[in-house]
């Protein structure tokens, strides 16, 4: 158990390691760091994970030292590991060594090989520092530090200016919700005088009342928070642009694991929320709407990315939707199988982009099912777990998360079905408009083994990962489900039938072309989609504009006035003195003899 | 005279002794590096004699010297200053044309003066070490003969010097007219025995106190600083920047103390008024300076005014707090200020004098150890925290804050602010890349003895500026005992 504490240190050295010698190491020896690091992790992870497994599951807390002291302040550096953690653990390194392997391959050709996998492995060190940490600062070093591995990642191609504004959009969109995030750390600690993340739960249950405006204000900027991170409506923007930087960070950072800190966080202080109604309510409203329109605007995107982008703010959208109606391990359950499926589809629609010479169009890919079969595979799984097919991973979780929101509300339950059948059009559009039709181009490179093992596996965890028992109950209260009757047999029904019509309509439209898409497209309608709403344009009237005029307007900073005046006097004021150091000696006696009369006048009269 | 006494005046003693030994050793032989061990020695026998003197003190030698712990911790201070100074004057000097062995013979007269003042309780003793230092460093400033411009310094700080001297013999010819005292002592009893001031006491009074602000460059007596630190020879500007001010300043502290100066109304207003004057004055003509020795100069007019802030506060505060205050950013003045000097001296070749700013463009890429000491001593006048000179500056602005001195601490405020600029400009140009670079400043002057002193600097400011507490207990004890 003791070895918990070294699981994040090894990506940690690995990055030390490659930024300090990266330069003078050859591409296998990098390799070797950066995966190896992880892989290490990963080993630990596990023979920690199974000890817990195999013992009672009593969460165990592991304290390597105290971070700062000062007056009532006393922050350890302590780690917690319970079947929560143990999961977001089994998901950061597990997926993450995979993806990193499937990296080792990809990225050979890049010159920043080294400097990619120092980044990679800061952001793994950062993101097992936010699971693991016991109490609220430790967990926000490791949600700022994933945001900066973010940041770094997605501009990790920063010759090009377009990439660099999308890691800043990234960074700058996620801070406005890290500003909520330390508002609220900044609200418990004066209220509840602790930064304990169990501490504090058990202070909030004893001390705040349900539905009293300290634990809803705490519990709505932790949301506001967990909304920016996880590209939840209003702060989603930046993830579509994210997509600027290299596929596998796509896979890890925006896929699998940065984005659902949110929903850990949620989770981790679910508490909290269960003392908040109100903002338990928010979570699920902004779950369902966000899981709508990011599904809408998947539909019609023609970028291969940004398709999976928008499917993984939606399917992010469920996780809070979960969240938000208390099913609790019902969220971490869908957190785990979207980890498995979209890191997949990701991997594979990277080995697409690899052998395709980065074409991103899908529309100009086609008939790709004959030459990489591999990848086809790998994208069939995929997209039947992410439309949630019956018995794949993303089937079990996404009916759990539908039939308790039915308990919570049939409102929120329908909009989940009605997200179940766009997720099930846009994800099988992708899929024939890619593998199936003609071949238009030849693919121009064929995929090693690196990239071939974690997209096997991958396949397999997406296939039966359903089938995981992960014991969440030790964490969570009773889940709704099993405390409540099961709803109508319909209501599964029609649950289940909604990812198969999505399937039959893109197959009308994409496969047989009975239906032309073009009849429906209304191009306003089409480009507000496109355009992932019109946010982008809400927010560049609403702030952008107005803060650009304001600065123009004080171009030259009325703050600085007083500065320039200061320097200016300065500068008056020295050439004056200096006027004085004529170098004359006889201007300097006197000016002796007239200090020493003006010093004496000043004595005899005071 | 009672043995006591005699192991007492060992130090003083000791250095006569050395300036004799060292003259004969010229009359038979002439060794510039054989008279520089000589007096080296000296001074480390004379700071090994300390020991046994610090067993008797506090010991009244005659009226004129008080030999007390005060007395001696500055004797050790200038004479570990006056070791400094010897390493870089070896370095400096050895390469250089003319006669250079009767040097560190002057060096040792001049620390004799200082330890006199730093030790003096009368007025003639007083005026006896002031002019054995200063008629030291006349010699001293206008040793390099043949340069114009140390020559020059060296007639201007002759003449200037001996006005400043006329000012204060005539103060103290005031002062005795009216008490008929020249002991400090006697000269306090008398004050404290007449509530009313007359104009002749008033006016002898401030005059000493303009004479020794002309020693210490105090505005408006500091025109001569920058044209007589620029004529000097390096190592020597470090020596009048240290040794010749601390003393001064060790002395004006005892004669206020002793002679109940600080209940004196009258100076209170000009001792201000001079302190505000130095600061502003001292940091403004800095300010914009391109030559780095008359910028350090300068700033040493400056330092003087902060110090004095703390003095004043003598008025209002307990005198120990002041003396230590005072003790302990002298030391670390000198400890930054030799720093400074020493590698302006390590940079100069026999050639050039290293001050023009110019020549300290791109530093870091051409010498960077150098650079990064002098960075390290330019971050501890600015007062940057982690050098000695933070925990100085502390020292100053806790002694003025008790007192309540708003006026004197908003002067220093704003003289650190116009400071900061100006030494953070140097380490700018120091670290300014230069294309080309010019070939004579390529031949690196090295010296062991200057290498040496430097990094023992270094450490040494490093070390109390991060472990003030190692230093503080003993000045603590040793101002405790002062004034009693």
């Amino acid at each position: 158990m003791e070895l918990l504490g070294w699981i994040p240190f090894f990506p940690l050295l690995g990055f030390l390691a490659l930024v300090f010698f990266g330069r003078s190491l050859s591409k296998p020896m990098v390799a070797l760091i950066g995966v190896g690091s992880v892989g290490i992790s990963a080993l630990l992870a596990f023979l920690v994970g199974f000890e817990l497994l195999r013992g009672s599951m009593a969460p165990y807390r592991l304290a390597l030292g105290s971070w700062i002291t000062t007056g009532d302040l006393t922050i350890p550096f302590g780690f917690y590991l319970d079947s929560l953690s143990m999961t977001m653990l089994f998901v950061v390194t597990g997926v993450g060594l995979l993806i990193h392997l499937y990296a080792a391959e990809f990225m050979e050709a890049d010159a920043g090989y080294a400097r990619f996998f120092a980044y990679m492995n800061l952001f793994v060190a950062a993101m097992l520092t936010l699971v693991l940490a016991d109490n609220l600062l430790l967990l926000y070093l490791g949600w700022e530090g994933v945001g900066l591995g973010s940041y770094l990642l997605i501009g990790f191609w920063y010759v090009n200016p377009d990439n660099g504004y999308a890691a800043r959009k990234a960074f700058v969109m996620t801070r406005v919700g890290d500003m909520a995030l330390a508002l609220s750390l900044f609200l418990l600690f004066t209220e509840l005088h602790s930064l304990d993340i169990q501490t504090v739960m058990e202070r909030a249950q004893s001390e705040w009342k349900v539905g009293a405006v300290l634990p809803v204000t705490a519990a709505a900027l932790l949301l506001g928070g967990a909304a920016g991170k996880s590209a939840q409506l209003p702060l989603q923007t930046w993830l579509p642009d994210a997509m600027a930087g290299p596929t596998p960070v796509s896979a890890l950072i925006h896929a699998a694991t940065m984005v659902t800190a949110g929903v850990y966080l949620i989770a981790r202080t679910h508490v909290l929320f269960m003392l908040a109604p109100s903002a338990q309510t928010a979570v699920a409203v902004v779950g369902g709407v966000t899981l709508l329109i990011a599904g809408f605007s998947g539909l019609v995107q023609t970028d291969i990315k940004r398709i999976l982008a928008y499917s993984t703010i939606s399917q992010i959208g469920y996780m809070f939707l979960a969240l938000g109606v208390g099913a609790w391990s019902a969220a971490i359950f869908h957190l785990l199988t979207h980890a498995f499926f979209k890191a997949l589809l990701f991997l594979a629609a990277g080995a697409v982009i690899f052998c395709f010479h980065h074409e991103h169009d899908i529309f100009k890919m086609g008939g790709l099912r004959k030459a990489m079969p591999l990848a086809f595979w790998s994208f069939l799984i995929g997209s039947a777990a992410l439309a949630a097919l019956p018995f794949t991973s993303g089937y079990y979780s996404k009916h759990e998360i539908l039939l308790a929101a039915f308990e919570t509300s049939p409102i929120l339950w329908g909009m989940g079905c009605l997200g179940a059948l766009i997720t099930g059009i846009y994800s099988f559009r992708l899929l024939f408009v890619v593998f199936f039709g003609h071949q238009t181009r030849e693919v121009e490179a064929a995929i090693g083994n690196r990239m071939r093992i974690p997209l096997v596996l991958l396949s397999v965890l997406a296939l039966f990962g359903g089938l995981l028992q992960i014991p969440l109950d030790t964490v969570f209260p009773a889940s709704i489900e099993t405390t409540l009757p099961s709803p109508s047999p319909w209501v599964s029904i029609v649950t289940l039938m909604m990812p198969i019509l999505g399937l039959l309509i893109a197959a009308l439209f994409y496969l047989t072309g009975t239906l032309s898409s073009t009849a429906f497209t209304n191009e306003p309608i089409k480009r507000l989609l496109l355009s992932g709403w019109g946010f982008d344009a809400l927010y560049r009237t609403l702030f952008i504009h107005p803060f650009v005029a304001l600065t123009r307007w004080n171009k030259k900073d009325v703050l600085d006035s007083p500065y320039l005046r200061t320097a200016w006097l300065s500068r008056k004021l020295h050439d004056l003195t200096r006027a004085a150091q004529t170098g004359r000696i006889r201007w300097y006696a006197a000016s002796m003899a007239w200090g020493a009369v003006v010093v004496i006048a000043i004595g005899l009269l005071s | 005279m009672h043995s006591d006494a005699l192991i007492a005046l060992l130090p003083f003693l000791m250095m006569t002794a050395t300036a004799v030994a060292a003259m004969l050793a010229i009359a038979i032989r002439r060794n510039f590096a054989l008279v520089n061990g000589l007096v080296g020695g000296g001074i480390v026998l004379s700071l090994l004699s300390l020991a046994p003197a610090s067993h008797r003190a506090p010991v009244q030698v005659t009226e004129l010297l008080r030999m007390d712990d005060y007395a001696l911790f500055f004797i050790a201070l200038l004479l570990l200053a006056g070791l400094a100074v010897l390493g870089l004057c070896h370095d400096y000097f050895k390469e250089r044309e003319g006669q250079n062995e009767e040097l560190p013979i002057l060096l040792g007269t001049a620390l004799l003066g200082g330890s006199v003042l730093a030790a003096s309780s009368h007025f003639a003793s007083l005026f006896l070490g002031l002019e054995t230092l200063s008629i030291s460093l006349f010699t001293l400033i206008g040793y390099p003969v043949e340069q114009r411009r140390s020559l020059e310094a060296a007639v201007k700080y002759l003449i200037l010097s001996g006005t400043s001297s006329a000012f204060m013999l005539m103060g103290i010819a005031f002062l005795y007219a009216e008490s008929g005292e020249l002991s400090f002592g006697g000269l306090g009893r008398f004050i404290a025995s007449e509530p009313a001031m007359n104009a002749v006491m008033v006016s002898g009074v401030v005059l000493i106190v303009a004479g020794l602000g002309f020693k210490l460059s105090l505005a408006p007596f500091h025109l001569w600083t920058p044209d007589v630190y620029e004529g000097a020879p390096a190592p020597v500007t470090a020596f009048i920047a240290t040794v010749s001010k601390g003393a001064v300043f060790a002395l004006l502290l005892r004669l206020f103390v002793e002679t109940g100066g600080y209940g004196f109304a009258p100076l209170r207003p000009v001792l201000s008024l001079i302190a505000v004057l130095s600061i502003l004055a001292g940091n403004l003509l800095a300010l914009l300076q391109t030559n780095v020795k008359r910028l350090l100069a300068y700033s040493s007019i400056a330092h003087m005014g902060y110090l004095l802030v703390a003095f004043i506060a003598g008025a209002a505060i307990a005198k120990p707090l002041v003396a230590e205050s005072v003790t302990f950013y002298l030391a670390a003045y000198f400890i930054t200020t030799l720093g400074a000097f020493g590698v302006v001296s390590m940079l100069s070749s026999a050639q050039l004098e290293a001050a023009d700013m110019a020549l300290f463009r791109g530093l870091f890429w051409r010498r960077p150890y150098l650079a990064g000491t002098f960075t390290l001593m330019l971050l501890s006048l600015a007062g940057i925290p982690l050098t000695a000179g933070f925990i100085g500056k502390f020292y100053v602005f806790t002694s003025g804050a008790d007192g309540g001195f708003w006026g004197l601490l908003t002067a220093i405020i704003v003289g650190s602010g116009l400071g900061i600029f100006y030494y953070l400009r140097i380490i700018l140009a120091m670290a300014m890349e230069v294309e080309k670079i010019e070939p004579e400043s390529e031949e690196k002057f090295v010296g062991l003895q200057s290498a040496v002193t430097l990094v023992v600097l270094s450490l040494l400011l490093v070390w109390f500026g991060v472990f003030p507490g190692d230093l503080i207990p003993y000045i603590h004890a040793l101002a405790g005992s002062f004034g009693k």
